[in-house]
């Protein structure tokens, strides 16, 4: 019990992950299928749907965005700060910080992270380790959503009898843009009004809140 | 820390799992 508590966040994040994602191929089904009803075309079952281009696109294009949001926030936070922001480092604090601050090198503790007990390259890696897999999962998604716009793209293009684009063709073209950009913009609003509104505004009981009583100028050391 | 261990894996297998399968669907033209 002590277990499934301490890991309650990640836990209670996964299951309603899978529900909003089942969710969504059940709708999305009957959205796709209202619309080959509508254009004359063929309905497909649940299986064909969620390994369809169709699904696999809107999966991807909401994934690499929110995984470029957190990517830009892990590494801009590093240097920008926003004062008396519960998200933000206190002013004069932003760089990588000295060993001593991030207890590695010299400073490492016999309870720290193998790589960073071992020192050297594998402490450097370890040390942007989280930036890097976001960043990675973020430029894995875009491709995906790529590859798979492409297929969803073209399929509209052989129904209305033009001829199919090449992967170069689709990632240069309005479609993939817009789905690209329409994501982006809303995660940078979500973001960067998050920073600010948590100088003014407070929850209390949460860590990404300023304690109620703080004043708006105070910068809480993370 | 165990189950935390397993969430992280499991995060990141769903994660690699799914994009993988979008590669193939892509590849497939389905």
């Amino acid at each position: 019990m002590r277990q499934i508590r301490d890991n309650s966040l990640s836990i209670a994040f996964g299951l309603l992950l899978l529900i909003t994602l089942a969710a969504q191929s059940i709708v999305g089904l009957a959205d796709y299928n209202s619309s080959a009803r509508t254009d004359g075309l063929a309905e497909i079952d649940w299986w064909r749907y969620i390994t369809s281009s169709s699904f696999a696109v809107d999966v991807a294009e909401n994934w690499q965005s929110e995984y470029l949001q957190f990517t830009l926030y892990i590494l801009l936070t590093v240097w920008l700060v926003q004062r008396g922001s519960s998200e933000s480092k206190p002013p004069g604090e932003g760089g990588l910080e000295s060993d001593r601050e991030q207890r590695m090198g010299a400073f490492a503790e016999p309870e720290s992270p193998a790589p960073v007990r071992a020192g050297g390259w594998w402490s450097g890696i370890y040390s942007a380790s989280l930036t890097t897999v976001m960043a990675g999962i973020f430029l894995l998604s875009w491709a995906a959503q790529g590859v798979a716009g492409r297929v969803a793209f073209n399929e509209g293009r052989l129904r209305d009898q033009l001829d199919p684009l090449s992967l170069g063709g689709y990632l240069t073209s309005p479609d993939f843009w817009v789905r690209t950009l329409q994501n982006w913009q809303s995660e940078l609003l979500a973001v960067g009004s998050m920073a600010i509104f948590a100088v003014f505004l407070r929850q209390r009981g949460s860590p990404e809140s300023k304690e109620v009583g703080a004043p708006h100028s105070e910068t809480p050391p993370p | 820390m165990r189950l935390a261990r397993a969430l992280f894996i499991g995060y990141l297998a769903l994660i690699v799992l799914v994009l993988a399968a979008i590669f193939v669907i892509g590849a497939l033209a389905r």
